[in-house]
Parts: C-alpha cells; sequence; structure tokens
C-alpha cells in the first residue's frame, strides 16, 4: 500500500506538473488546449535527442529541451491561441487538436513509432517499511511541492502573478486598467508548456516515450483540472496528487480500472459541483 | 470630449444597438436610465473598446477610437467600471490598488493616497481580500481604482445597484466630490432615480437599444415622473 502511494504521489507530481499550464490557460483565456500534449511528448523527445550529446547529463538535456520547447509554445500561442480569444470553445478544441494529430505525426515522421526507454538518472533506492523505493521517484514529489510554492509565490508576490490572477477574476477589468493580458497570457502560456515538458522530461524514465504519450497524459490532465477547479491553482495541485493517488491504488487491485476510475471520480465532482450550485 | 456618432452593436446576429448618438463634455456627469435589456451596458461596452461597434463611430478627445482596444483607450483616459461589482477577488485591496498604480505607471504610494482621498474607510481594508468586502465597499474600490492616475471620463455601470441607502450615501459623495472637481467627465447608467436628478449635468434615456430622448433642463431633470415610464 505504501508502495502504491508513493508511485501515486509521484504520478500526481507528473499531473500537476502537465495540468497546471493547462489550469491557467482555461482560467485566464477560456481556450481549451489539446497542443499542450503536443508540446509536452515534442519536449520528451527533443531531451532524447539532447541526452546523447551532452555526454548523457540529464539535467542539462532536460534544460536544453526546455529552451527548445519555448519557441515551439510561444508560435502555437501566438500564432494559433491569440486568434482564438473570445471565439466558441469547439473552434479552440478543433485548432489544437489538430495540432496535436500534426506534432504527432511529426514526431513518428522524426523519431520513429517504437517506444524510446529513458535511463532513470538516480538508480538508488531506499528501504521503507520494508518495501524498496526508487529515490528518484520522492524526487518528483517534492519537485512538485516546490514547483506548487513556488508558483504561489510567482502568483502572489510578482506583479505578472497579480495581473494572471487578476485576469483570472476578471479578464475584461485588468484590460479596463489599460493592462495588455494578452501579453501576460504569453508569458504564462509558454511558462505553461515549459512545465509540460518537464512533466514529460520527468516521466519519461517511469514509463518511456512514444508519439502517443501526448495524447494519454491529456486527458487525465484535463480530468485534474475539471475536479480541481479551471484556474485553481491550489485546487489542481490538490486534484493531481489525489487522482494520482487513486489512478495507483486502484491499479494495485484492478489495473484495467485505474485510468477509468479518474473520470469515475471526475464524473462524481461533476454531479456534485451542479448539485451544490 | 467624447462624441458617439450613430452607433450599432451586436452580439452575434442580435443587434442590440440601434443608431445610437451621444456627446459628454469636458467634466461634465451624464446619465443614461432605461429598462433592463435597453443596450446600456452594451453602449458603455462599445463606447470602452470592449466591443467593436457594427457601425457608427466613436471619438474620444478628438481622435476617432475605432481600431483602439480597450487597453489602448485606457491607456488614453478613458475608465470603464463594470456592473456586477467586480473586483480582483483574490488579491487584497492594496494589490487591486497595486495593479491600476502599474497600469498608471503611478507610485504607489500616491495611487494608495488617490484613492483614500476618495474614501478615507479603504485604508481600514487595504490588506483584505477584496472579494471578502461589501458590495457597496467593492464598488467604491472600483471607482477608486479608475480614478488612479487622473483618468480623463469614466464609465460606470449601475454603482448603486443592489446597495443599501447608507452605502448610496457613500457612492453618492464619491460621485459628488468628483463632479465639483470637474476634474474627470463621466457617463454613468443609473437607474436610480433620486442619484440621477442630484448629480446629472444631462440624461439620456435609452429603450430598446435607441436613444430615444436627451433631457439637459434642469427643471426637466428634477421631475423624474417621465423617466419612471422608461424603467
Amino acid at each position: 500500500m505504501i508502495e502504491s502511494a508513493i508511485y501515486g504521489l509521484t504520478i500526481g507530481a507528473i499531473l500537476y506538473f502537465v495540468s497546471i499550464g493547462l489550469s491557467i490557460t482555461f482560467g485566464t483565456m477560456r481556450i481549451i488546449n489539446f497542443a499542450h500534449g503536443m508540446v509536452y511528448a515534442l519536449g520528451v523527445y527533443f531531451f532524447i535527442t539532447f541526452l546523447p550529446r551532452v555526454g548523457g547529463n540529464f539535467v542539462i538535456s532536460a534544460l536544453l529541451a526546455i529552451a527548445a520547447a519555448i519557441p515551439v509554445g510561444y508560435a502555437i500561442e501566438r500564432f494559433v491561441i491569440r486568434r482564438l480569444y473570445g471565439e466558441s470553445l469547439d473552434y479552440a478544441i478543433i485548432a489544437t487538436y489538430a495540432l496535436l494529430l500534426i506534432g504527432t505525426d511529426a514526431i513518428k515522421w522524426i523519431w520513429g513509432t517504437v517506444p524510446q526507454q529513458v535511463t532513470e538518472p538516480i538508480g538508488i533506492s531506499f528501504r521503507f517499511f520494508g518495501g524498496g523505493f526508487p529515490l528518484y521517484r520522492v524526487v518528483i514529489s517534492l519537485s512538485a511541492l516546490v514547483l506548487f510554492l513556488g508558483l504561489n509565490l510567482f502568483f502572489r508576490k510578482t506583479v505578472i502573478g497579480r495581473i494572471v490572477i487578476a485576469a483570472l477574476d476578471d479578464s475584461e477589468g485588468v484590460q479596463c486598467l489599460g493592462l495588455d493580458v494578452n501579453k501576460y497570457f504569453s508569458i504564462v502560456f509558454v511558462l505553461g508548456s515549459c512545465l509540460a515538458v518537464l512533466g514529460g522530461i520527468l516521466y519519461a524514465p517511469i514509463s518511456a516515450a512514444d508519439p502517443y504519450m501526448g495524447h494519454d497524459i491529456l486527458l487525465i490532465a484535463f480530468a485534474v483540472v475539471i475536479v480541481g477547479g479551471m484556474g485553481n491553482l491550489t485546487g489542481t495541485f490538490i486534484s493531481a496528487l489525489a487522482l494520482g493517488l487513486v489512478i495507483a491504488i486502484t491499479g494495485r487491485y484492478w489495473s484495467e480500472a485505474a485510468d477509468t476510475m479518474v473520470f469515475a471520480v471526475m464524473a462524481i465532482v461533476l454531479i456534485y459541483k451542479s448539485y451544490k450550485a | 470630449m467624447l462624441d458617439v456618432k450613430e452607433i450599432d452593436a451586436a452580439y452575434g446576429r442580435a443587434k442590440v444597438l440601434h443608431d445610437v448618438s451621444l456627446n459628454v463634455n469636458r467634466g461634465e456627469m451624464v446619465f443614461i436610465v432605461g429598462r433592463n435589456g435597453a443596450g446600456k451596458t452594451t453602449l458603455l461596452k462599445t463606447i470602452s473598446g470592449l466591443m467593436k461597434p457594427a457601425k457608427g463611430y466613436v471619438s474620444f478627445e478628438g481622435r476617432d477610437t475605432r481600431g483602439l482596444t480597450a487597453v489602448k483607450l485606457a491607456r488614453l483616459g478613458m475608465r470603464y467600471v463594470a456592473q456586477d461589482k467586480k473586483v480582483f477577488g483574490n488579491l487584497t485591496v492594496r494589490s487591486n490598488i497595486e495593479l491600476a498604480a502599474y497600469a498608471s505607471g503611478v507610485a504607489m504610494p500616491s495611487a494608495i493616497e488617490r484613492v483614500t482621498s476618495i474614501y478615507p474607510d479603504i485604508s481600514k481594508f487595504m490588506d483584505r481580500k477584496a472579494g471578502g468586502l461589501s458590495g457597496g465597499q467593492r464598488e467604491i474600490l472600483l471607482i477608486g481604482r479608475a480614478m488612479v492616475g487622473s483618468p480623463r471620463l469614466l464609465l460606470i455601470d449601475e454603482p448603486t445597484e443592489g446597495l443599501a441607502a447608507i452605502v448610496i450615501e457613500d457612492i453618492m459623495r464619491i460621485l459628488t466630490r468628483m463632479k465639483e472637481g470637474s476634474e474627470v467627465s463621466a457617463i454613468i447608467v443609473e437607474q436610480n432615480l433620486s442619484v440621477v436628478n442630484r448629480l446629472a449635468d444631462r440624461i439620456y434615456i435609452m429603450k430598446e437599444g435607441k436613444m430615444i430622448r436627451e433631457i439637459a433642463d434642469k427643471a426637466q431633470m428634477t421631475d423624474t415622473s417621465e423617466m419612471e415610464n422608461y424603467l
């Protein structure tokens, strides 16, 4: 059970990295962004490409992959998402899903369809309550906590963060003060893309990189955002960890239902929210 | 300072404003009255740049505003205070003012001084979350926030809606001080006729998306019976 809990917190941490960008994007711009999955997968493939070229240095390769993903995230926001502000959600879904499909095919074309393994960078396990636990997973869980605290500091203590928090409440109100929300949305969008790439890189040694990895995680990440509340930063953190635990604990006893249970929880939360409203 | 010329505006295919014209002179406080659904809010949103007119144009300080966004118009000195008392609820009152100061390039102490000069009691709530304020306090914060950086024109939508009489008096005092200073012009959408006839320099009446009457005569303004027909 403790093993499942630690695994669940690891999955939850990865989900948090991927979901936080989605949550902010929806909360501020009211855009459902399927292209987030494309950036997530592309970043991992950048990482795999850089890794042998930097002597297998995990951190440097990760930083290079994140840097390479920045122009991709910026281009998506600047040339696709920005044209969809204020439009019907359908347009955003179609346009960003098309980007996800294009990105997936590009990955298959450039890197092939065979899943690629990534070696776990720490390679140390420790014993706890009679079980063996990879230190790497604990590091991932702690890094999510550090990110959560860091993002809270960013959003509460910096002017850019406060503008984004304000725009989550009332985007028009921010514009009517003379603040160009699009500029700040771009910054936050790229930040969200970078965090998704980081999440993908951290997850690669646990699973493997394959062209469809963006599709697989995206639906669960949407469930995290819906359960946590769109644009709710603390809610997204709690929801990610909770659904990570749901996946791990369900997977231990009934592996076929692990992902399904996430959507069952999402349905219960939605029913509860509509009942409460 | 503001000329609205024969504008139409629509939400999708639903046309809401039909050939609406009005003007505001420097230092003037103009009120718009009319029933719910008359198009008053749509008019303010169109003037503020949040909506684009389908026909006609708005001229602000002699400049055609077609093609200017709400952000650019705010930077030129036009501030829209929306209805529903929508403050930045997850930020403190201080942070709400800070964003206005940042947007206007005003130092924070001056911004705080500006807002407290309008309503001294707000200094008691500076570190409270704005979302926890009462409706009246939120409205005062919105007006105060909009006043940071010396705007030229305020567009205020239903400032007294849903407020208790004692709070309406506070808002009246703020608007009266603003009017006496003649430092800023304002278009105020309001359904409370006692507020309207105490403060208005001119009144426009809207009905079903059209501007049907302008009242500039003081005697006619104090007689609210005609306006009541349109509420």
